[in-house]
Formats: C-alpha cells, structure tokens, sequence
C-alpha cells in the first residue's frame, strides 16, 4: 500500500489526517516541523507528501516544498493552508509554489481520500 | 538653472498639480487682460473723455498685441512642461510668465503717464500672485527691481531725461513735475508692494506647511490601518487553525471513523459541525475582508462582464438546480464594452451577489440579471423575487456582520459579511451599488431584492 508522510505543527491535524488515511490503508509517517519532515522524506520515500503552510514561520511549507523539488525530489506534494484563496493568493499548481494541489483547511476526509487518490494515480501515470 | 521648488515639494503631485493650475489660468486671465487693454484704447476717448497722443496709441496697441503674441507663445509651451525640479519646470515657467508680465505693464505704465496713471496700482496686484508660488527671495528681488525701474522712470521724467508721456484729460494739473507728490507716491506704492510680498509670501509658506502636514497624517493613518487589518489577520488566523482542527476530528466522529456514535450524542456533534462551521465561515470572511482592505491598488485588466457572470454561474450550477431557480441573462448593450478591473474581486463580488439571490429565494422563484449600457460605464442589474429585505434594514444592510431581521428569524445561516465584502470591492472599482427591496419582480408573499451596481468603463 502506498506511504503519505504528513509535515504539520498541529498535532491534531496530523492525528485526524493518519486516522483518516490509516482507515483507508495507507501506511502513513508523520513530522512535526520542516527540518524532520526533510529527513522523513528522505528516509521513507513515500509516494505523497501532505505538506503545511505555516509552521514555525508563516511560508516554512513553501520553502520546504522549493527545497524538495531543488533537491530532485518529485513525490507530489499536497498542501493544506488555513489561508490560500479566502485572502485572494490563488496560486496556480506549481507556478510560485512547486506543489501539486493546494487545498483550504479544514478539509473533509472525504475530500482529503479524493485528492489523495487522485495524486496517487497521477504519480503511478508518470 | 535656479532652483525654484522648495526642498519639501519636489516629489509632492499636489504642489505640481496646484502649480499647473495656476499657470493655466495665468494664460487665461492674461487674455481677458489683452481684451480689456483693446477694448480700453478703442473707448476710452468716448468713456473716459481721455486722449491719447499718436506715440501712446501706438504703443498702447504694440503692447497689447505683444501680450496676445507672447500669452499664445506661452499656452503652447505649456503642455510640454515637465515637473522636474532639475530642469525648466512649470516654477520656471511661472517666473517667466512674471517677468514678461513685469515688463509690459512697466510700459503700459510708462506710456500712460508714469506717476499720473492709476495703472501702478496693478503692480501690487502683480507682487500677490508672484508670492504665491515663487519662493521668497526671488519675488523680493523682483519686487525691489519693480520699485526701483518704477522710480528710475518717475526721476526720469522729473529730471526730463525721458519723455513724458501724459495722457491728455485725465488730470487737470500735471504731477510728473511735483517733487512731493513724486515722494510720496514712490514711497508709498513702494512700502505697499513690499510689504504685500512679505505678508502674501508668509501666508503662502504656511498654507502649504499645513497642507503638507496633513498629508504626512494622512499617510501615517493609512499606515496604521494597514497595521490594523494585519494584526485583525494574523489573531483571525490563530483562530482559525484551532477550528480547523476541531472540524477535523468532528467530521472523523461523524462519518464513522471511530466506531459507530449513539444517535442522541450525533445529533448534538451535527449541530457542534453546523456551528463550528459557521465560525469557519466568518474567519473566512474576515481574512478575506482584511486582505481587500490590504489592497490598496487593484489590478486593473480589460474584463467583459458577460465573462464573469459565465463564470459565476458555472459554479453555481449545482445550488440552481438544487433550487430548480431561475436564472436569466439580458444583456440590453449595444456594445460589449470592456470594463478596466480586477476579474478576481469581481468574482468574488458577483459570486456573493449570486449567491444571496439564490440562497433567499425560495423554490422555483426567478433571478435575472439585466446588463444596460450607461454613460461611461456599465450597469448591472441582479433582480430576484426572494424573500426581500425589511425597509428599516436597507440602510444597513452593507454594514460589516449586518443580517437583515427576516433573515435571521427565518434561521439562514451566514455570518453578514457578503455585502460588505461586495461594497468594497464596487468602491475599489469606482463604481456604485444600490439595493432596493421591494424588486420589480416582486410577487405577493415574495417582494424580492434588487441590486443595482454601476461599474464605470
């Protein structure tokens, strides 16, 4: 089964994403804070990266995303952000930030299997 | 080239602005003048019962004719100007038009009879409106040459080096010869000049001190309320992370994830999911507002606003056939003019619009749009037989978190922040928006609302 690592400083947030993927029969590894997340990666080589906006500072997760694809690291990344859209930064799919989705928090657990899914196929297309 | 601009006003519009200003109705002014001048000279032997000599006609009309040249001159240069403080500028140009100005009546002056014409009196005149734009030791020069050429004439003519020039008529005694009346005069047309200088050059100073301190307050306010929306952004979104957590685990409760949830506590978990929602909903809507009003400058693009309704109602779609309402364009343009703004506040805009028409309008109700053609710009008309708006709640109904008494008794949900959000962004476009309540399409039991926003081209 496929390997999600989740980056997020919301302890809550990364136990209620696990529960909902775990359900689902993913195999998934979590990380704090950018710096362990980087080495997570690294490590697990999963097949998805569910990445925060803001975590120690406000654009850590944009950082962490650039330095993944700097570094050759293609593993789509999903991002979650409390703030995207609402405040008028419509990023389009890896224009500014090299991501693969970006979605709105709270996401629904079904929407977050949906998009989990979907970049999960597009990844086995490649 | 002298620098005329003081140090505070060189990168300051306003100061340009008035500037150019004044030096366009010189232009103006000075040709009511070279109308006056032909009209006095040609009259002024019927009006006046005065006479001039041959010479003074003469040179009356040279004159007059030499203002009509030089203002002409003068009007077309002036669209070329640059605000430069470096190079000739509009202040330059200012002088320029002072010093010619100087120069002519100084020979209508002479021509007139010296110390026997009233015309002098215009040079104080002339002193007033130099202080006002030219910084102070210039007009104090130029008011110190004026009074010394004036009373170099004046000796002149006493002491007959120069010609006299008197006007036949006007004075029953000649005082060009009057040694006190020539003192006295000097002195004070002298003192009279200076002296308005000095006062009318203090006044101007302050004038644009006080104008320039209001602008630095005005931009320290602007500044603050940046520093405001930030700070209203920054605690909304400290509070949003929390909620968006709480929802988390509530969906996960919800849908099943846990194990199966005794009816009566699910019930009570959907109601804690709607409310929690609900503040979702407003964080949302405040970001939102605090980063409109953090956008000082929108971006401003060529928009059809056929385009943006397309657009709108595209992702509305579901909700109009979940309602199975009415939805009609007309577009009653001749033309499709463009409209110059930002496509993604008026989405937002148009899109909250929208969605109020159809969130408040019942069953199978109607919703039209009507597009007309307005003087230098576009009007849109969003027009719904919904469940309307209350009169004593129209004037309000733009207010942050203002929701209209029917609506809230009704048990609609929203947080009242749907129009505001909509004036702002009409505003940030130069354009208007009006509500009416009854609509046109009002039904019994449905009086509908009307929006109407004018968005201009």
């Amino acid at each position: 089964m496929a390997k999600i690592v989740i980056i997020d400083d919301d302890p809550d947030i990364l136990d209620a994403s696990s529960l909902v993927l775990h359900a689902k029969g993913y195999e998934v590894v979590t990380a704090t804070n950018p710096e362990e997340g980087y080495k997570v990666v690294k490590d697990v080589n999963p097949d998805l990266i569910i990445l925060d906006v803001m975590m120690n500072e406000p654009d850590d997760g944009f950082f962490l995303a650039q330095k993944f694809r700097k570094d050759k690291i293609t593993i789509p990344i999903l991002m979650l952000s409390s703030v995207s859209k609402t405040v008028g930064m419509s990023f389009g799919i890896s224009e500014l930030v090299p991501v693969d989705d970006f979605v709105e928090k709270p996401i629904s657990p079904a929407l977050l299997v949906e998009k989990v899914e979907y970049l999960l196929q597009l990844r086995k297309e490649r | 080239m002298i620098s005329l601009v003081p140090s505070w006003a060189v990168y300051y519009d306003e100061f340009w602005g008035a500037i150019g200003r004044r030096n366009s109705w010189f232009i103006k002014l000075r040709y009511g003048a070279v109308a006056m001048l032909f009209v006095f000279i040609v009259s002024s032997e019927f009006l006046l019962g005065i006479r001039f000599t041959s010479t003074q006609l003469l040179a009356l009309t040279i004159i007059t004719c030499m203002i009509l040249v030089y203002n002409g001159i003068l009007q077309s240069i002036r669209i070329y100007l640059k605000c430069d403080p470096n190079k000739f500028n509009p202040l330059h140009f200012s002088l320029v038009q002072m010093i010619l100005d100087l120069t002519a009546l100084m020979l209508l002056v002479y021509f007139t009879g010296g110390i026997e014409t009233p015309l002098s009196m215009l040079f104080v005149f002339h002193m007033i409106i130099g202080s006002l734009i030219l910084p102070g030791t210039v007009i104090y020069t130029i008011a110190v040459s004026v009074i010394v050429i004036f009373v170099g004439i004046v000796f002149g003519e006493y002491i007959n080096l120069l010609p006299h020039h008197a006007v036949v008529g006007l004075l029953p005694t000649p005082l060009y010869q009057n040694f006190k009346f020539i003192m006295a005069y000097s002195t004070v047309i002298g003192f009279v000049m200076f002296m308005s200088v000095v006062l009318a050059n203090k006044i101007a100073n302050q004038l644009y001190r006080i104008e320039q301190e209001l602008v630095e307050s005005l931009e320290q306010l602007n500044a603050s309320e940046i520093e405001k929306q930030k700070y209203v952004m920054s605690v909304v979104h400290e509070i949003k992370t929390p909620l968006a957590a709480l929802h988390s685990y509530l969906d996960i409760i919800l849908q099943g994830f846990l194990g199966p949830v005794n009816e009566k506590v699910l019930s009570k978990l959907q109601r804690i999911r709607a409310r929690s929602a609900e503040a979702i909903l407003l964080t949302n809507d405040v970001l939102k507002i605090s980063k409109l009003r953090l956008l000082d400058e929108i971006t401003k693009e060529e928009i059809e606003i056929r385009d943006i309704f397309r657009t709108v109602l595209l992702k509305q779609r579901a909700n109009i056939e979940k309602k199975k309402v009415k939805v009609h364009i007309k577009d009653n343009r001749k033309e499709r003019t463009k409209i110059l703004g930002d496509s993604f506040l008026l989405e937002i805009a148009f899109s909250n619009l929208i969605s109020n028409a159809l969130k408040y309008t019942e069953d199978e109700g109607l919703v039209e749009i009507t597009l007309d053609e307005k003087e230098n710009g576009v009007q849109i008309e969003i027009c719904d037989n919904g469940v309307g708006i209350p009169g004593k709640d129209l004037v309000n109904i733009f207010n942050d978190f203002y929701r209209a008494s029917n609506i809230r008794s009704k048990g609609y949900e929203g947080t009242g922040m749907g129009l505001s959000v909509i004036k702002h962004v009409i505003e940030k476009h130069g354009g208007t928006v009006s509500v009416q309540s009854p609509s046109r399409l009002a039904l019994t039991n449905r009086p509908g609302t009307s929006f109407i926003i004018f968005l201009p081209t």
